[in-house]
This record gives C-alpha cells, sequence and structure tokens, in this order.
C-alpha cells in the first residue's frame, strides 16, 4: 500500500499532470491557432470586441443567465463550480505539498472555509446528478460520461474530507489517501480528452463562433471545382 | 419557462395536408410539374465529399474542432427552443440537432474518431441518419436563441446552416427556396419573385398616384439614378404584397430629402443563400453589390426586411472586398438617424390602437437593432405595448430560416413553430404588431389567421406613412382646389 501511495502521489502524479497541462495548452493553442487562420482566411475583418468581450464575461460569471432558465439548476452548477476550483487550489495540505516540491507557496483556506466548501461540493455534486437524471431533456442528452463525471469528480472530495476529518487506522487511511490521490490522476488525465476541456475553450468561445460567421470570400468556384460541379445550373 | 405542449388534435391538424385529395386531384394537369432527376445512390459517401470540399475551403472546421470537445449537454438549450417548447419531442433539442451533425464530424474528421470507428468498427454514416439530419435540419428556424443560453457557447445556428449547407450540395433542399433562388440568379427576370421590369415600374407609377392621392404631396420612386446615397434593395414581394409599407418608405425620403433610387437592373434584397447554401449567398450578394457600383451609389439600403438585412450587412464585407465594400443600412437605421435629428415628423394623434413590436430574429440577436425602431414607435404610438421577452432574447415568429416561404408546412409553422409566438401575441392584446421583415410579416399574419388572434400585422413604415407629417412646402395644391379658391376670389 505504501509503495502504491508514493508512487501515485509521486512520479504517477508528475506524469497526469504533465498530461493535463500539455494537454489543454495543445487545445488551446490549436483552437486559437485555427481561429487566427480562418481570421487571415475571412474577407470581412471587423470584430465586434465589445460584444464578444461583454458576452464572453457574462458567461465567466453567469449571474445574469441564471434566472429565467432553469434557474435551480444553473445556480447549483455555479456553486459547484465555485467549491470545485477553490478547495483543491487553495487547501492549506495542498499548498504545503506544492511547496514542498516547489518552493512555492500562495494564500490558503482558512479550516472552516475549506471544511464547510468541501462538503458544499458534495452536496451540490449529488444534487447535479439528480437534476441530470430526473430531468427529462438531459438525460435523454446525456451520454455514459455526462453520468460518470459528477460521481468521478466527487471522490476526490469525498476520500479527502475521510482523510482530513475522520479518526481511522492508519491503514483504511492509506487506502482512502491512495483513492484520492488516484481518482485526481484519473481525472488529470481525462481533462483533456474530454468536456472538461470546457476549463480552457470556454472563453475563446465568442471568438471561435465569431469569426466561424467570417466566411471566406470566393469559395463557389474552389468547392464547384473539388465537386466537379463546375457550370452546373442551381 | 415551462412546456407547453401541443395536443393530439393540434398535431394532427398540423401534419395532415393542406388540400382535400379532390382538390389536389383536379388540379393535377397533364404538365404540372417538371420532376428532376435527383441521385439518391451513395448518398452517404457524397455527403462526406460535400463536407469534406466544404471544410476545405471554408472557416467551419476551426469552429467545429471547438465545438466537438464543448458540449456539456445541460439541456439549456431545450428551454428556449420554441420548437421544442410545442412539440416536446426531445429530437427537436438543438444540440441534440447540432450532435447528428457533429458525431459524423467527428467520426470521420478527427484522429481520435477514426481510431475508435475502426477499433469498434462502428459510427458509419447510414441513409438513414442522412435522413434524420435532413429532417431535423428544417425542423430548425435558425433563430439562434439557443446560442444565448449555451453555456459552452456552442453556435447550434451555425450546425445547423453548415449541415443545410451539406445537404444542399448532394440536392436535398427546399423546392421552393431553390425556385426561387434560381429564377433570380438564372431566370429573366432577375428576383425571386419573376417581377419583370415594366410590371415593376407600373407599380411604383400606381404607388405614386396612390400617394399624391392620399397625401397630396409628389411622393417619387426613382429609378437608375446615378451617385444616389443609398440604393434600395427591399426584399422584392414587398411589391406585390407589401405596397404600404413601400409608401412609408418613400415618404420618409421625400419628408428627409436625401437621394435614394432603385436599379432597374437588380432590385431584390432577397437571398435564399443565408438558409441554404453558402455559395448561393456569395453569388447573390455580389449581385447587390454590382448593381450599386453600376449606380455609383454611395450605400446599400435594404428594406424591412431581416434576413435580407443580415445577408447584406454580414457578407457584403465578407465577399466584396472587406473595407471597400459599400456600407450597408437597414431603412430603420435610416429613419431612425432622420428621426432623432429633427428630420422626420409625426403625429401622435393618428395611432390609437395598442401597438406592440416584434423583434425579427435577424436583426435582433446580434444586438445591432433592438432600441431604434422602439423609440420611433413610442413618440408617436400613444397605446405602446412590450412583449416579453424582446430584443436579444426574442421569441421567433415561427417561420424563420426559410420555412416560411414553404407553403405545404404552413400547418406546421402555424401550430408548432409559432405557438410560443402565437401566445406571447395574445398576451400582450395588441391589436397592431409591428414586424420590421417581410419573412416574418408573412408569418405572423399566417399565424395570427390560424390561431383566431385578432390583430393586424404590419410593417414600421406602413405605421409612419399612417403618422407622417409633411411640410407645407411639399403640399401640392390639387386642381379642383385651386379652382375653388380662384371662384372665391
Amino acid at each position: 500500500m505504501e509503495t502504491w501511495l508514493e508512487f501515485a502521489r509521486g512520479p504517477l502524479f508528475r506524469l497526469c499532470f504533465a498530461i493535463m497541462l500539455l494537454g489543454l495548452a495543445r487545445i488551446f493553442f490549436l483552437d486559437i491557432l485555427g481561429a487566427y487562420k480562418a481570421y487571415r482566411k475571412a474577407g470581412d475583418k471587423t470584430m465586434p470586441w465589445k460584444l464578444i468581450f461583454s458576452r464572453s464575461m457574462e458567461w465567466i460569471f453567469p449571474v445574469k443567465r441564471v434566472a429565467h432558465n432553469r434557474p435551480v439548476y444553473s445556480i447549483l452548477s455555479i456553486l459547484f463550480h465555485v467549491g470545485l476550483l477553490i478547495v483543491p487550489i487553495f487547501l492549506y495540505a495542498h499548498v504545503k505539498l506544492w511547496e514542498t516540491s516547489i518552493g512555492i507557496s500562495w494564500i490558503t483556506l482558512p479550516y472552516d472555509w475549506a471544511y464547510w466548501l468541501t462538503i458544499s461540493t458534495i452536496v451540490f455534486g449529488i444534487a447535479l446528478l439528480i437534476g441530470r437524471l430526473l430531468n427529462k431533456s438531459s438525460s435523454f442528452l446525456s451520454r455514459k460520461q455526462d453520468f460518470l463525471w459528477p460521481i468521478l469528480l466527487l471522490i476526490p472530495f469525498v476520500t479527502g474530507f475521510l482523510c482530513a476529518h475522520l479518526n481511522v487506522t492508519p491503514n483504511s487511511y492509506r487506502f482512502f489517501m491512495l483513492m484520492h490521490v488516484l481518482s485526481a490522476d484519473i481525472i488529470f488525465i481525462l481533462i483533456p480528452f474530454t468536456k472538461i476541456a470546457h476549463c480552457v475553450l470556454m472563453p475563446l468561445s465568442q471568438v471561435v463562433c465569431t469569426i466561424a460567421w467570417k466566411f471566406p470570400p470566393n469559395t463557389d468556384e474552389d468547392i464547384c471545382k473539388t465537386l466537379n460541379k463546375k457550370g452546373a445550373p442551381v | 419557462m415551462r412546456t407547453s405542449i401541443i395536443t393530439d388534435e393540434e398535431r394532427n391538424k398540423a401534419f395532415e395536408s393542406l388540400r382535400k385529395p379532390e382538390v389536389i386531384e383536379k388540379q393535377k394537369l397533364n404538365v404540372r410539374y417538371h420532376i428532376e432527376d435527383f441521385d439518391v445512390n451513395d448518398r452517404t459517401r457524397r455527403f462526406l465529399e460535400a463536407f469534406a470540399a466544404i471544410l476545405k475551403h471554408s472557416n467551419y472546421k476551426m469552429a467545429l474542432d471547438h465545438f466537438i470537445r464543448m458540449s456539456a449537454k445541460c439541456s439549456r438549450c431545450a428551454a428556449t427552443c420554441q420548437v421544442y417548447q410545442a412539440t416536446g419531442d426531445v429530437k427537436d433539442i438543438p444540440c441534440y440537432r447540432s450532435e447528428l451533425l457533429l458525431s459524423v464530424y467527428r467520426r470521420h474528421f478527427t484522429m481520435g474518431g477514426l481510431l475508435k470507428g475502426r477499433l469498434l468498427g462502428s459510427g458509419y454514416l447510414t441513409d438513414e441518419k442522412l435522413r434524420e439530419m435532413a429532417e431535423s435540419f428544417w425542423n430548425c428556424t435558425a433563430c439562434r436563441r439557443c446560442v444565448l443560453e449555451c453555456p459552452s457557447g456552442i453556435d447550434h445556428g451555425l450546425i445547423t446552416h453548415l449541415g443545410r449547407y451539406i445537404l444542399s450540395e448532394i440536392g436535398i433542399s427546399p423546392r421552393a427556396l431553390v425556385v426561387s433562388t434560381r429564377e433570380q440568379l438564372e431566370g429573366a427576370t432577375k428576383n425571386t419573385s419573376a417581377i419583370p421590369v415594366p410590371a415593376l415600374m407600373d407599380t411604383l407609377g400606381f404607388l405614386e398616384e396612390e400617394m399624391l392621392e392620399e397625401k397630396s404631396v409628389n411622393i417619387k420612386f426613382p429609378i437608375d439614378v446615378e451617385g444616389a446615397e443609398y440604393v434600395f434593395f427591399p426584399a422584392v414581394s414587398d411589391f406585390i404584397m407589401e405596397a404600404e409599407t413601400l409608401m412609408g418608405i418613400a415618404a420618409v425620403f421625400t419628408a428627409t430629402g436625401d437621394s435614394w433610387t432603385t436599379g432597374t437592373g437588380y432590385f431584390d434584397g432577397i437571398n435564399y443563400g443565408l438558409f441554404y447554401s453558402d455559395r448561393i449567398l456569395e453569388r447573390v450578394v455580389k449581385k447587390v453589390d454590382e448593381e450599386t457600383r453600376r449606380l455609383n451609389g454611395k450605400n446599400i439600403l435594404i428594406g424591412e426586411c431581416g434576413h435580407a438585412s443580415r445577408s447584406a450587412k454580414y457578407f457584403v464585407p465578407a465577399y466584396c472586398n472587406g473595407e471597400k465594400a459599400p456600407p450597408v443600412i437597414n431603412i430603420m437605421e435610416y429613419t431612425y438617424k432622420v428621426w432623432k435629428e429633427g428630420k422626420l415628423k409625426l403625429n401622435p394623434d393618428i395611432v390609437k390602437e395598442k401597438v406592440a413590436y416584434h423583434d425579427p430574429c435577424n436583426v435582433a440577436r446580434q444586438r445591432w437593432i433592438i432600441n431604434q425602431p422602439r423609440e420611433i414607435l413610442k413618440s408617436f404610438c400613444m397605446n405602446y405595448v412590450e412583449m416579453s421577452p424582446n430584443g436579444e432574447n426574442n421569441i421567433c415568429c415561427g417561420g424563420g430560416g426559410g420555412t416560411v416561404s414553404i407553403d405545404e408546412i404552413r400547418p406546421y409553422r402555424t401550430t408548432i413553430g409559432g405557438k410560443l409566438k402565437a401566445d406571447q401575441i395574445r398576451k400582450s392584446g395588441c391589436e397592431i404588431l409591428i414586424a420590421p421583415c417581410a419573412n416574418c410579416k408573412k408569418q405572423l399574419k399566417e399565424l395570427v389567421e390560424d390561431q383566431g388572434i385578432e390583430c393586424e400585422v404590419m410593417g414600421l413604415h406602413d405605421l409612419i406613412y399612417k403618422a407622417i407629417v409633411f411640410d407645407d412646402s411639399l403640399i401640392v395644391q390639387k386642381e379642383n382646389e385651386s379652382e375653388t379658391l380662384k371662384e372665391k376670389e
């Protein structure tokens, strides 16, 4: 168990974290590169930056968009994201680990905040899963990964909470800690290859959609030639 | 928003044939329709080839690469889609519709999809799927309300647009749109309503006489004027069906004195390419630009038509030399400008009815024209009411995306596509509904008729024509009046 734990917290963690960072960087830059190439090809070069910026902000801080469309689910989702992002990054235990490994540290959450944020994230996560299962349109649309992701994301929270707050035998502690780290490793590997990639791609959505509507000129002839339709009537 | 699903009775009415079988029999002549040969062989291969060709020569690839990774499958789009709200059928959810095309892209055009497909031997494109796509993409009115609600920012309207484009390359498009466009691009009359130039001149002459009779002002439709400030392109159906709108526009120009003209070389703002094919979109936009340059016009002025305005505004710069292209203005922008400058006077005592304003999707969704017509209306309509939601979040008339031109699906449009809009109009209790879009007007007129709503649908300039006040210097003394004055003296 101990060697497994050392492996999961050490080399495996480094590998998975690297895959996540490199994978996200890859799709982020490919997205921007694709948008830039499309912009170069486009006939209309005007960009409504104000509209793009205001819409992007509206979605990154989605306070306006919540009220009239599935308000309960939307609010739960926002609160879930808050805990999901803040706890792993600002938890004292995690920051200490970063400090011992790379020497950099940053502000940490007070104990009570971490406690309640973790519990609320778990509760909201379960609520979201139930919301997805019970809503007719959501459950029809959802693929397997859409049901599995809330469960997977909650495992590190539950196991981490158990390790931090429960009095258990050392073996149990090591087991939960191993589950904690392994589940986190799996999450890291899967992030760049699934919908969780939205964490880096979402801010680019408005730019991508705006450029996508800027069609390149003179494609009529090229397409006709490619499809062997030159001179065909309408 | 709650789903209000249609009843079985409404559903049956929507999908039954418009005409009784006996009537159809009587209408069968020896040669009624020319049936064109269309190829049904190898459709799936041709679909993928067309898809590949389009991806190569367009900007869609980067958007699709972005969308395939993003969807959270949250179904927020379902709550705003008026088609889903009316049918309650899960296959009408915008995200599901987009997934039809995105799954094909993922499987055939991404490395991961190709490997997975080969490994599992799955995901091959079938004729059934093509049929489902064709049905689904044309159920959508392309109003793009779903785009505003998607937290991942996926543009379902763009995906529907692309899906229709690819289908058109393999010969699957609504007959009504293709036939009109054929006349517009290759026919003798060069417009979608097949109006020959002499008929146009007759119509305009008649309208000028009407306006002199009604307003005692010489209101003219200038033709082929070189170097005019504005070259006018209405939805050409306005010349047949919406005379009051044209009269209102001509009246505004007479009041302001600005120079404008209609060109006999080309006078149709309609662009069905926006609905079914980018290649056609380009070809039609170029005709608008060509006519403007022929007349040395300074600006392209589009009449009261949503899709014509959008095709011109966003695609004239795209296809006609970017910054050097002539600026495109919608008539409502022009009227708002001159009204603000005080050049347009409107009598506030004429319109007593309850007036509401319908935002056409194509001008409101991108926040282009929302407040301008409202400010004008509020200044001379004392009983103005606001429908809600409106503006950027407006509800589609139900006939968008070219579906209004397909007469055969009128029951579908008025009982399903337009159901939410009908409920909204009924709730507002308005007696006059302003719909400054030729397609919306047609759809809303059919909608209020089929749904039994007491409401008159008209354009913004129809109402302006009723209330416009001309300067005294423009008023023409009629012959009878001057004789009477002479007698009195």
